[in-house]
């Protein structure tokens, strides 16, 4: 399991996160977690706003969430507000390889 | 160069080869054209019988030749059989096709042959094509073969070069239908530079009424092999006919391909140079000494042994129209370019002999062989990465439509959820996609006896199993059907093609269970 993660610099109430891993195949990256938190362990007070890891090899808990296809537009979560100042997400390769790949990763909050 | 040290060039070679070409054969997933010809092979190893078909499959002698290795292993189904096991019958043959330049040393020089030897044994193009389990390897070995035994005619052997051109002819038709482009242009390239290589020459065996009876045995030499192969060693005569049936399949393949249409400097590009997700890639050290060699072939100046002259101007002339030729057909498939690459090698050797017997100084000969050996060093290099390090990556060139590691974890995932359900192993598998979707499936799932699979969906005896794979052009009205009775997860099985594999709700709660504790 690899993450990326980012720091808005103090606690925000977040409304989207849109992520892109990749945009020229059509991919399914494993196993995609997006997280909220303002530890930046990610040890408490964690918020999870997305995960489809449905057999809980990552160990963050079991998913709901189903699998998509990587596409141009990118992927919306909808972080419902959830307050954090930290966003991490998660991945376990892709259906094509073992890589992480992050085009660009958008979060989208209140200022205070 | 003295002859033990002609020797010992080409053991160091065949060794660096063979290390190259047998290292961690297992690694790399199966890939769909590998997994058709292990399948294939499997029913031959277990009900002893074959039938060419001519519609989807090359020749026979991959699967003949493959016996022996199943049997040293000890594996007599399927289902026992491993990578390994099969990849190493390519590796044979391509070790073996080093060891035929050596034949060319009185022609072309030790040094020569001895080079030779050494860049095919590390070119990355031979080394990654020799350890993947498809017809490519032995089809080179046997053309060449052909190439160096139709030489030794025109330059006036006599019955032995006769049986040896029958022989590898016959073994190359044997085993695929391009056998049709490389023969005649062989003879051709050999027709081409007898005529213009050496007039002075002594009078040839065809001028003098004496090749019949040679000529005549190495045809039926030739023609009994391919008969034999194609007739499953006579079980079968009448499939003695069968390649010909193909010809419109492979006429129309060629020509208007469906699939694997490529620009017609595709193979000299992938040789020359590539570059991808920073790798980078050139066997430009071959071909820029093959182009020395055949230079030499044409090249006005000091007077070069007649032999020299005819070999490397017909190599070069095989070289160069098996090119051309190859080049000009639509279909195109990287392993392809091996039948007429193998020339390039004893071509480089020679050219490499040349720069080296004008360069004038032994300081600066030893500078040029440095720069040799420090290339074909690289080249090893190379050869290692795209082998094994790199064996299933999209960003290495001679990787094509290559099986990915998620569709090896998708049959894992397979046989874990069989091991959790009632009939264990004989669990119904359901795949539903088209053949190109299917494949390499049947190879990793060769060990459950209840697999089906259909083309579309719908048939009720393919939606009751308790695991579904299905292309992903089929998940909308799977989804539907299924509803929450079954959870579903995506594989990649190539680049490009995904695959949903769907699990009865039930046994996928057993499974995250067992999993859980």
């Amino acid at each position: 399991v690899q993450w990326v993660q980012i720091d808005l610099g103090a606690s925000h109430p977040i409304y989207a996160i849109l992520a892109w891993h990749y945009h020229s195949q059509a991919r399914i990256y494993h196993d995609v977690v997006v997280q909220i938190s303002d530890d930046p362990a990610f040890k408490s007070g964690v918020t999870t706003v997305f995960n489809n890891d449905h057999d809980n090899s990552s160990k963050l808990g079991q998913g709901q969430q189903k699998e998509y296809i990587e596409v141009a537009e990118g992927k919306l979560f909808d972080a419902k507000g959830a307050k954090g100042r930290y966003v991490r997400l998660s991945s376990k390769g892709n259906t094509t390889n073992d890589l992480n790949h992050y085009v660009e990763v958008e979060v989208y909050g209140l200022p205070k | 160069m003295s002859r033990a040290g002609g020797a010992a060039l080409v053991v160091l070679a065949l060794a660096a080869g063979l290390a190259l070409r047998g290292a961690r054969l297992d690694e790399r997933p199966m890939h769909h054209d590998e997994a058709n010809q292990a399948v294939k092979f499997g029913d031959l190893l277990e009900r002893g019988t074959y039938r060419y078909d001519f519609h989807d499959h090359h020749g026979p002698t991959l699967y003949y030749l493959t016996l022996p290795s199943a049997w040293l292993a000890g594996r007599h189904t399927l289902a026992s059989l491993d990578e390994v096991t099969l990849r190493r019958v390519p590796v044979f043959f391509g070790a073996a096709t080093i060891l035929l330049l050596p034949l060319l040393s009185s022609a072309l020089g030790r040094t020569a042959t001895g080079l030779a030897a050494v860049l095919m044994a590390l070119s990355p193009a031979m080394v990654f094509y020799s350890r993947m389990f498809i017809q490519e390897a032995l089809f080179a070995c046997f053309t060449l073969a052909f190439v160096l035994a139709v030489g030794r005619i025109a330059v006036g052997g006599s019955l032995g070069p006769w049986i040896s051109a029958g022989a590898a002819a016959g073994l190359a038709i044997a085993t695929k239908e391009t056998a049709a482009i490389v023969l005649p242009v062989a003879v051709l390239a050999c027709a081409i530079a007898w005529w213009t290589a050496a007039p002075e020459r002594r009078p040839h065996p065809f001028t003098q009424g004496r090749w019949v009876r040679p000529a005549s045995i190495g045809v039926a030499v030739a023609l009994a092999i391919a008969a034999l192969f194609y007739s499953s060693f006579m079980a079968a005569p009448g499939a003695i006919l069968e390649p010909l049936r193909g010809t419109s399949t492979y006429l129309a393949r060629g020509i208007e391909p469906a699939s694997h249409a490529h620009r017609w400097d595709y193979y000299v590009r992938l040789l020359a140079w590539s570059s991808s997700g920073g790798l980078r890639w050139s066997e430009g050290l071959i071909l820029l000494l093959a182009g020395v060699g055949a230079a030499t072939s044409f090249a006005r100046g000091p007077a070069l042994p007649p032999d020299r002259i005819f070999w490397t101007r017909y190599l070069a002339c095989y070289l160069a129209l098996a090119t051309v030729v190859f080049s000009a057909i639509p279909y195109k498939t990287p392993w392809n370019l091996l039948p007429f690459y193998v020339a390039a090698f004893p071509l480089a050797g020679a050219g490499f002999a040349a720069l080296l017997a004008g360069t004038p100084g032994r300081a600066l000969r030893g500078a040029l062989v440095a720069a040799v050996a420090v290339g074909s060093l690289q080249l090893g290099w190379q050869a290692r990465r795209a082998a094994v390090v790199y064996a299933a990556d999209p960003r290495n060139p001679y990787v094509y439509a290559q099986t990915v590691p998620d569709a090896v974890r998708m049959a894992a995932r397979i046989r874990e959820l069989a091991a959790m359900h009632p009939d264990g192993a004989a669990m119904q598998v359901s795949v539903i996609a088209s053949p190109y979707e299917q494949w390499p499936l049947p190879w990793y799932l060769r060990s459950m006896p209840n697999v089906g699979y259909w083309t579309s969906p719908g048939d009720p005896v393919a939606m009751r199993a308790p695991v579904v794979v299905t292309s992903i052009d089929h998940t909308p009205g799977l989804d539907t059907a299924f509803g929450d009775r079954y959870v579903s997860e995506f594989y990649g099985l190539r680049p490009d093609v995904l695959e949903a594999l769907y699990v009865e709700r039930g046994l996928w709660d057993r499974f995250l269970a067992r999993q859980a504790k």
